[in-house]
């Protein structure tokens, strides 16, 4: 209300300032006030019998209704032997049916009615998710939590599931961007659940019965936060949720224990030999933890050096300077419960391969060297707040980014500290963070692409490329089997 | 004063049209300016933030053979900055632009025109150039725009050049609507392409990306020879010889003939006020001067009258894919053609990338070939009728593992075919296409940039309320009707069937 009120003044504002000139550059252009105030993620919050923990948002705008559930449940949880159980799982969990319905019955229904249902899984968290028009709520609903309560995994959709993923890991080694963020996670993080790859054998071992021991594991009450928008009133929907949830059991999981201790690879050049046009390239190590207080400053510096898109150094140096490429940064990401990954990138022509990687690493050199300058600073801290009120324009997705935010532990004042944090970033503390988590001698520099052109380089930056560091010629593996290919 | 009271005025003459499907409306505020660019208007209270996009009518088709490529070369161009933007002085910027392109002529000429140009003529310009470039390197500010966007809040921040259109985005804060204005209209009337051949290398490399991806160059190919004649032909991305030889004089006169008012709409979703918007509208971009009327395109598809056969070898997975010539968007046959793609296809391709699991399963092709007979991993149809020359496109990948061949799915996909030339559909499948339909209308209006690119695009073609002409179109559509359709153009003198082999190499 207090916004609305705020907002109508500007635009008061803004029409007084009708008859003055035009303006020639935006640096003449003055701005009415505008304050924004996050929702509270408190407002939205509601725990239901059998304590099933839910964001709700009434949006009466259109007769529409959205529901997701998100479970602490993932392919970290899935044992070597049976790696690729998650994409099973999120194949079968609605084509395998449920006890009174089969597969295709439920996806025809939710076609006819001209909705989606459809189930995710991730790393750590799975989502299933529903929207319906308003007037098919009940159905809809009554669909979404029998699906989530009583999957079937029937033997015929399953053997169906399994042989069509078999058959995909033909495409595994296809292009080349997915071998390279494949390989580059895996020399980083080492052998281990969040590197192991399906392969034949262990798509093949995958069970009805290992899929229901999953499901009655992860699928309980207590593993489980709601995320709700839409047109209806949350006293009416309370009742429907609560109903269709009657009887469902099941305390908090044991969770198996997650990856810890990942090997320093040798720094230097890990090439991957493809017969293409470009060299794709990912360089750095791993990161940290968007938990870790030191956040804020990161975000920051890595807009400066090369998230910032047209603004950041890296876009700046390697494509609009130079004509390298088309697509490149530097970016941190993050996973929960892990330290993420730090990585400069860029697509190349072959033999500009080396030339590119020597601007990134000088740019992660200058960046830890030299404080940036208060332009860079102004623009990044300013992008930061300005846009912020930008992730809270649909009412589902509002609802679900708090449910994350409960179920990965953060604290649920990010919102409404988001601004002041950074706004409390200076250019000693993105120095600090520079030096403290960007790291160009300790750097991997992956390539994918073709080895001749790319070690014989160019003009600019004649090879070989073991001038970047010891080289290491890295096999492909052979998705079927899991196993080493013989061919270089 | 006197400005006011013209602005006052023209916002009385607003329209404010409301169109209605089902219980929903799809509430657009309409205005022409004197120019005739159009302002269009969704006001959607609630967060602070206005969807600002602007849409030319103007794509890859409307180039031709020397300059293909050139639409979206000129949307990279936009963002090198005008007479006050990307610049510090303008005067002593521009005397060394001048000479960059006289020397760059030259080199063109030697390298381009002649069989055996004089390599060392080439270098000592080209050397000259480069010398050039650092000077110039003093006057520039990089991607000013861009940063000016930025750091005022602005996300979405991008542009796309389709076959038909080309659009340019940002949302900002609710406040700072005019910024948009201003440096949007300050580009169509002002942009000056420096950096244009560094940025050429740019847009090569992006040529290359694609290159990389499995299939791309075949799919490339295939394309080219169902649109045979019309500029459909080539892709947005251009040829690689065009992109090296393009002059920035191509793209100056790309630039005036297509980038003037009347062709041209803005349009705004969000939280504003449209009476201020569309004073500002009125200020920046009615200042620009109108420009001649431009004609459509003027080649169609000629008939073929004979099957056409493709067939290729490379590193993507065997596949099988069958095109027909239909007729383009607004044609009375559309509906029922999309109706039949949605039957037929219904997303039976897609369903495993990045763990997504569930939906897809029920279009009939999937349930035939990926379900029954298990012979295909996966099998889709769809139906394109874009603004000129339309095409219904099946596309099928075979289970190896059965010795399954891409012509064992083609013998199939035609079974069922025949079968709907005589039967047609169900009752219940062409109810849940129009149910379909409407509800995925329904779904767009939630959206805010998704909504701004659907009207501002539609508005160029037929005009937005097409969007809705369009859904009852959809659901009048009776069986006979789809059998009508099936028979008219699932004819082999009407088709492309293209087989894809996995090989090594290219």
């Amino acid at each position: 209300m207090k916004r609305t009120i705020i907002a109508i003044l500007a635009l008061a504002f803004l029409c007084s300032g009708l008859g003055l000139a035009q303006a020639k550059h935006p640096s003449e252009l003055k701005y009415p006030a505008l304050t924004y105030e996050p929702p509270d993620p408190k407002a939205f919050r509601t725990v239901y019998a059998g304590g099933i923990r839910a964001y709700v948002q009434e949006d009466r705008s259109l007769p529409l209704f959205n529901i997701s559930a998100v479970f602490n449940c993932g392919d970290l949880y899935v044992p070597k032997d049976k790696a690729g159980l998650g994409r099973v799982l999120a194949d079968q969990l609605i084509k395998g049916g449920t006890t009174t319905k089969d597969g295709t019955a439920i996806e025809e229904r939710i076609d006819f009615l001209g909705g989606s249902l459809n189930f995710m899984v991730g790393e750590r968290t799975s989502t299933l998710s529903l929207s319906v028009l308003t007037k098919d709520l009940d159905e809809g609903l009554a669909l979404f939590f029998d699906v989530l309560r009583n999957p079937a995994f029937r033997e015929d959709p399953l053997k169906l599931a399994k042989a069509r993923m078999v058959e995909q890991l033909r495409q595994a080694n296809d292009n080349p961007s997915m071998v390279l963020n494949r390989e580059y996670e895996k020399l980083l993080y080492g052998d281990n659940a969040l590197t192991w790859q399906p392969a034949k054998a262990t798509y093949e071992s995958v069970t009805a019965a290992d899929l229901k021991a999953f499901h009655a594991k992860y699928f309980t009450p207590k593993n489980v936060i709601l995320a709700v928008a839409g047109d209806f009133s949350k006293a009416a929907l309370k009742a429907k949720i609560e109903k269709l949830a009657a009887g469902w059991k099941g305390g908090a999981p044991v969770f198996p224990a997650l990856p810890k201790g990942f090997p320093a690879p040798e720094p230097g050049v890990y090439f991957i030999q493809k017969a293409i046009n470009q060299g794709y390239i990912s360089l750095g190590h791993l990161g940290l933890e968007d938990t870790n207080p030191d956040y804020f400053a990161v975000q920051v510096m890595n807009f400066i050096l090369g998230g910032g898109s047209f603004t950041s150094r890296i876009t700046t140096k390697v494509r609009s300077d130079e004509g390298l490429s088309y697509n490149q940064g530097s970016r941190f990401a993050y996973r929960w419960g892990f330290p993420g990954t730090f990585s400069g990138y860029v697509q190349t022509k072959s033999s500009t391969v080396g030339y590119a990687i020597s601007l990134i690493l000088a740019e992660f050199d200058r960046i830890r060297r030299e404080p940036v300058s208060d332009a860079e600073m102004e623009t990044a801290i300013n992008f930061y707040i300005e846009s912020f009120a930008d992730a809270f324009q649909s009412p589902i997705q509002t609802m679900s980014s708090f449910a994350n935010l409960e179920m990965t532990g953060k604290p649920m004042d990010y919102p409404k500290t988001f601004r002041s944090r950074i706004q409390a970033v200076t250019k000693a503390s993105v120095q600090e963070v520079a030096q403290k988590y960007v790291h160009p001698d300790q750097a991997v520099i992956m390539i994918v692409g073709d080895f001749e052109p790319c070690n014989k380089g160019g003009d600019k930056w004649p090879g070989p490329l073991d001038k970047l560091g010891k080289l290491h010629r890295i096999a492909l593996i052979d998705p079927m089997t899991g196993q080493e290919m013989k061919t270089p | 004063m006197k400005q006011r009271i013209l602005v006052l005025a023209l916002a009385a003459a607003v329209l404010t049209a409301f169109a209605l499907a089902g219980d929903v409306t799809l509430d657009v505020k309409e205005h022409v300016l004197g120019n005739g660019m159009k302002i269009l208007m969704i006001p959607k209270p609630g967060v602070p933030r206005v969807v600002c996009h602007v849409y030319f009518k103007v794509g890859s088709i409307n180039e031709r053979p020397g300059i293909t490529g050139s639409a979206h070369v000129h949307e990279h161009l936009m963002f090198k900055g005008t007479e006050v933007m990307g610049v510090t002085d303008y005067a002593a910027e521009s005397k060394i632009d001048a000479e960059i392109d006289r020397l760059m002529g030259l080199v063109y000429r030697e390298k381009f025109w002649k069989e055996n140009g004089d390599a060392a003529k080439i270098a000592a310009w080209q050397k000259q150039v480069d010398e050039l470039v650092a000077a110039q390197k003093a006057y520039i500010i990089k991607d000013d725009l861009w940063t000016q966007y930025m750091k005022n809040g602005g996300t979405g921040l991008n542009a796309s050049t389709s076959q038909e259109t080309t659009g340019y985005y940002v949302t900002l804060p609710s406040n700072k609507v005019e910024l948009q204005m201003l440096m949007e209209s300050d580009r169509m009337m002002n942009a000056r392409f420096r950096e244009f051949y560094s940025e050429k290398d740019v847009i090569m490399e992006e040529r290359r990306l694609s290159e990389n991806q499995p299939g791309y160059l075949f799919g490339e190919q295939v394309d080219a020879a169902f649109f045979t004649a019309s500029p459909y032909h080539w892709d947005v991305i251009g040829w690689m010889d065009d992109l090296r030889k393009m002059t920035k004089e191509d793209l100056v006169e790309f630039h005036n003939t297509f980038y003037v008012p009347n062709n041209a709409v803005a349009i705004y979703v969000g939280d504003f006020d449209p009476k201020a918007v569309l004073a500002l509208a009125e200020k920046y971009f009615g200042r620009i001067p109108k420009g001649p009327d431009l004609e459509p395109i003027r080649t169609g598809v000629p008939a073929q009258y004979s099957e056409k056969r493709f067939s290729g070898e490379g590193p993507a997975p065997t596949s099988l894919r069958m095109m027909f010539h239909v007729p383009p968007d607004g044609h009375a046959d559309t509906a029922a053609l999309g109706v039949l793609a949605a039957t037929l296809g219904s997303g039976g391709g897609g369903g495993f990338r990045g763990g997504m699991g569930g939906g897809g399963g029920t279009g009939r092709l999937y349930k035939t070939l990926v379900r029954d007979k298990q012979m295909a991993v996966s099998a889709s149809a769809s139906s394109r009728p874009q603004w000129y020359v339309g095409a219904f496109q099946f596309n099928a990948t075979p289970r190896l593992d059965k010795g399954v061949k891409p012509e064992d799915l083609e013998k199939e996909i035609w079974a069922e075919i025949e079968k709907i030339k005589k039967e047609g559909l169900t009752e219940d499948e062409i109810q849940k296409a129009k149910n379909r339909g409407e509800a995925a209308f329904v779904r767009s209006l939630a959206s805010t940039s998704g909504l701004a690119s659907r009207v501002g695009r539609a508005e160029l073609k037929r005009g937005w309320r097409s969007i809705l002409t369009d859904l009852d179109d959809l659901k009048k559509v009776t069986n006979d009707d789809v059998k009508r359709v099936a028979a008219k153009y699932f004819v082999k003198d009407n088709s492309l069937t293209a087989i894809y082999t996995r090989k090594s190499g290219r």
